[in-house]
């Protein structure tokens, strides 16, 4: 699978991509672990996504890659990243192998993310980060 | 008469008095084992059956074994079922059931008993020793506060069996109750924590590092009775009628219906036939470790790993911090380490994990709202390390002691829900309690019926995975865009072909779509599932990650071992019984129970009125992608053909799930007006006395 190549973000933006939503703003995602369930859960920051999509032997990522990409647009306000998720999932075969294709994206992008935002103060409360409108 | 895969004896802990007292299991016999012998005895020793909560002194427990704990029947020999009014519920607490696994129901039988019914209630802490037929009432004053490896670590010493002792001194000191007999083995202890001790709603009953009665509540049933612990050892052995077809079927079951060892088919069909695999929701932190499973499992799902943490946890508890975990966890491994200590952390203190399955994300949600930790809910917690290992057990310390939010939860989530004036997350779904003020499994009831109808007939969300692995096999392959193993149309018709006896053949119980959702072939469905997991599954105790087996993929027919000649549940009871019970008389006793257990709810105030969902299951669809992206089960389309079908984004109609409770009413010859049993149909059960007290009470249920 080819590295996406897309530019780093911002400073505003690696910022945000490195905070936490609002728990109303947050993308519900549970996990399917055969054979005994699924498992209720959230995504609420670019981090715990990656975390969620890492592969794990013994359990699928439970997103709803549709309304992640809408997410990623319009909640983390990554147009950039939120095009990419799009036409991965396009183009793949099936949903365990969009998971795959995101997790990479995800992967650079949170990167690039930490790379700029390394030299910012940390910041973990949600009033600050939470997109303006949502808190 | 010699009662093969029965001890015999039934064990009756008086906890006013300070006595044990014995009962003949000839007289209960009749009830098979588990629930079954655990709900009559619950009738007859129970003198108050209107008590709607768990902790009232009248309230009695029953921990109850079958005929095949103690024998090599597969996934069956190390279940108990524990049976009596629960605790925390809404809008009151039913009598209801939790179940464990392990050792201790073996021990028990290895003791000389098939139950244990605990009435009354101790005047100080009290634990209980049990060494084949002696039986010792101690002061538990030293062992109150302890968590529950500690408390099991304290009777350990003091039966004998610390650590470090040599082989031959423990086996002195462990004589001394044991007559002339010797074991090797430590005592099986099942006991409470704190969260039980302060009597909280989901204080819970812990054996061992990870088993635990769950539901219900019974941690602070015992700590209302002031019992803390019991311990049993036990030198004997269990007569099995048939030892040579028990094996038989046993190899039979190990060579026909699971995979090989040497070439394992990952992707196989079944609910039997899979390999040994640690259930734990995030992957072990380690490969230096070892298969741990229940007496005679063929399943070994829970792990012991060289790191020390997370050993013999499995399933929910496993999986309650994740989320939280993840919003701080910098790496997969980080995450799958807080994850699995704090699994370590309920099971110590005695707690009920399965009420964060989506009470965690309520609080989080108030806590950021300002509700907890501003000035309607003052909580001390440090919400600002929410996802640490640190917040885990500040919280867990909190609800196990009723402190902080701790105490307005300490007597039921929706009861705190209305004092914090937040019933309306009950409409809106932000509070994903859907049935008795429990939390929604995730199999929630808008999608997949046979879990939410069951749950609501029954006393509590009913964690029976029967038809819920045609969810697990198809989504899985759904996901990976591999083909089905078994199309939808091939897949009914071999789960058809199981239900017998009165729905044989019937696929169209099993079609969840839109247009059957209210029919009368799902309540058939729903009636032939809680009269199969009343007996097959709670009361011969059967695991739920086994049975049934529809299909199996193993198989060159892919027909599952259930109710099969061969391997079917009735093969391993009757040799071990002795009994030639068929399938369908199987089923049957498991009416009769799934009958009792009517009648107590009703005497308890049951209405059918009361029988409805939260408003949330009828008012907010079930969102695409709310728990997982599609919930794949077989449909019939518009031209009666059969297809996989996302039932996800409906709601239910609460008009139609009132007309279809009519239907199923009728269906089991209850009243349909009201919901209570008939003398009709409690006579044709030989249940006339049943019937008799329910007249006295005046809610004996109109003939047809």
């Amino acid at each position: 699978m080819p590295q996406p190549s897309f530019a780093p973000p911002e400073p505003a933006l690696a910022a945000r991509l490195l905070q936490r939503v609002a728990f109303r703003d947050r993308l519900p995602a549970g996990r399917l672990r055969p054979p005994v369930g699924i498992i209720p859960g959230d995504i609420r920051s670019l981090s715990s996504l990656f975390l969620h999509l890492a592969p794990q032997p013994n359990s699928l990522p439970g997103v709803n890659l549709g309304r992640l990409q809408d997410w990623v647009r319009d909640v983390l306000g990554d147009a950039v990243l939120a095009d990419a998720i799009r036409e991965a999932v396009g183009a793949s075969q099936s949903h365990v192998d969009g998971c795959l294709r995101v997790y990479e994206l995800v992967a650079v992008r949170l990167a690039q993310a930490e790379a700029v935002g390394a030299a910012m103060p940390p910041v973990h409360t949600v009033e600050e980060s939470a997109p303006e409108g949502t808190s | 008469m010699a009662m093969h895969g029965y001890a015999g004896k039934i064990l009756h802990l008086d906890m006013s008095a300070g006595k044990a007292n014995e009962v003949p299991t000839e007289k209960y016999r009749r009830w098979g084992g588990g629930h079954g012998l655990g709900s009559a005895l619950f009738w007859d020793f129970c003198k108050d059956k209107t008590i709607k909560d768990g902790r009232n002194p009248a309230n009695v427990v029953c921990v109850c074994t079958s005929p095949l704990n103690g024998t090599i029947a597969p996934s069956a020999g190390g279940r108990c079922d524990v049976v009596g009014v629960g605790v925390g519920q809404h809008p009151q607490s039913w009598y209801t059931r939790s179940g464990f696994g392990g050792r201790f129901s073996t021990m028990l039988k290895y003791a000389g008993w098939d139950a244990i019914v605990i009435t009354g209630k101790a005047a100080k802490a009290t634990w209980v020793e049990i060494a084949n037929d002696h039986v010792t009432f101690h002061d538990a004053a030293s062992l109150w506060g302890k968590d529950t490896w500690a408390a099991q670590q304290a009777i350990w010493e003091q039966t004998g069996h610390a650590r470090g002792k040599t082989a031959q001194a423990a086996w002195r000191e462990a004589a001394k109750g044991l007559g002339d007999t010797l074991s090797t083995q430590p005592p099986a202890v099942l006991c409470i924590g704190p969260a039980g001790e302060n009597q909280t709603a989901h204080g819970c009953l812990v054996h061992d590092a990870g088993n635990g009665a769950g539901q219900g509540g019974f941690g602070a049933v015992w700590g209302s009775k002031n019992l803390k612990a019991i311990s049993v050892i036990g030198t004997g052995a269990i007569s099995v009628a048939d030892p040579q077809a028990l094996l038989k079927a046993r190899f039979v079951l190990k060579e026909k219906y699971v995979t090989s060892w040497d070439r394992p088919d990952f992707g196989q069909w079944s609910h039997l036939g899979g390999l040994p695999n640690p259930l734990t929701m995030t992957p072990p932190p380690t490969d230096e470790r070892r298969p741990q499973a229940c007496q005679s499992c063929i399943n070994g799902c829970r792990t012991r790993a060289s790191v020390g943490y997370g050993n013999e946890s499995t399933c929910q508890e496993t999986a309650w911090y994740i989320s939280a975990a993840s919003r701080v966890a910098k790496s997969p491994a980080q995450l799958g380490e807080v994850n699995m200590r704090a699994a370590d952390v309920v099971q110590r203190y005695g707690l009920n994990s399965f009420v964060f399955q989506t009470g965690l994300h309520w609080l989080e949600l108030l806590h950021e709202e300002r509700v907890i930790g501003g000035g309607k809910v003052p909580s001390s917690l440090p919400w600002d390390k929410y996802g640490t290992l640190e917040f885990a057990e500040k919280l867990i310390h909190a609800l196990s002691h009723r402190e902080d939010i701790g105490k307005d939860l300490a007597d039921g989530w929706v009861q705190a829900a209305e004092k914090w004036g937040r019933t309306e997350d009950l409409a809106n779904g932000n509070m994903a309690f859907s049935y008795w003020g429990m939390p929604d499994h995730g199999y929630d009831p808008r999608a997949e019926l046979d879990w939410g109808y069951g749950s609501i007939l029954d006393s509590r969300d009913i964690n029976e995975h029967c038809f819920n692995i045609i969810f697990t096999n198809v989504n899985a392959a759904f996901a990976f865009g591999k083909p089905m193993r078994l199309e939808a149309g091939e897949l009914v018709e071999l789960v058809a072909r199981k239900l017998t006896p009165y729905i044989k053949g019937r696929t169209d119980v099993l079609d969840f779509g839109d247009a059957n959702m209210y029919s009368e072939g799902v309540a058939q469905l729903v009636r032939w599932h809680r009269h199969y997991t009343r007996f097959y599954k709670q009361s011969a105790l059967y695991c739920d990650l086994k049975w049934p087996d529809f299909y199996n993929t193993n198989t060159p027919n892919m027909e599952g071992a259930t109710a099969s000649e061969d391997a079917g549940e009735q093969v391993f009871w009757n040799a071990v019984t002795g009994d030639r019970m068929t399938f369908d008389q199987g089923m049957e006793l498991g009416r009769r129970i799934w009958n009792l257990d009517n009648a107590i709810w009703t005497l308890q105030g049951r209405h059918r009125d009361m029988v409805h969902f939260a408003p949330y299951i009828y008012e907010t669809p079930f969102t695409k992608g709310e728990l997982y992206p599609f919930y794949m089960w077989p449909c019939r389309n518009a031209r009666g053909a059969w297809e996989y079908t996302d039932v996800m984004g409906r709601t239910l109609d609460k008009a139609k799930f009132d007309e279809w409770k009519t239907i199923y009413y009728g269906l089991e010859g209850w009243d349909t007006k009201t919901g209570w049993p008939t003398r009709k149909t409690l006579a044709g059960m030989d249940m006339s006395v049943v019937a008799d007290e329910l007249a006295a009470a005046r809610r004996l249920g109109a003939d047809a």
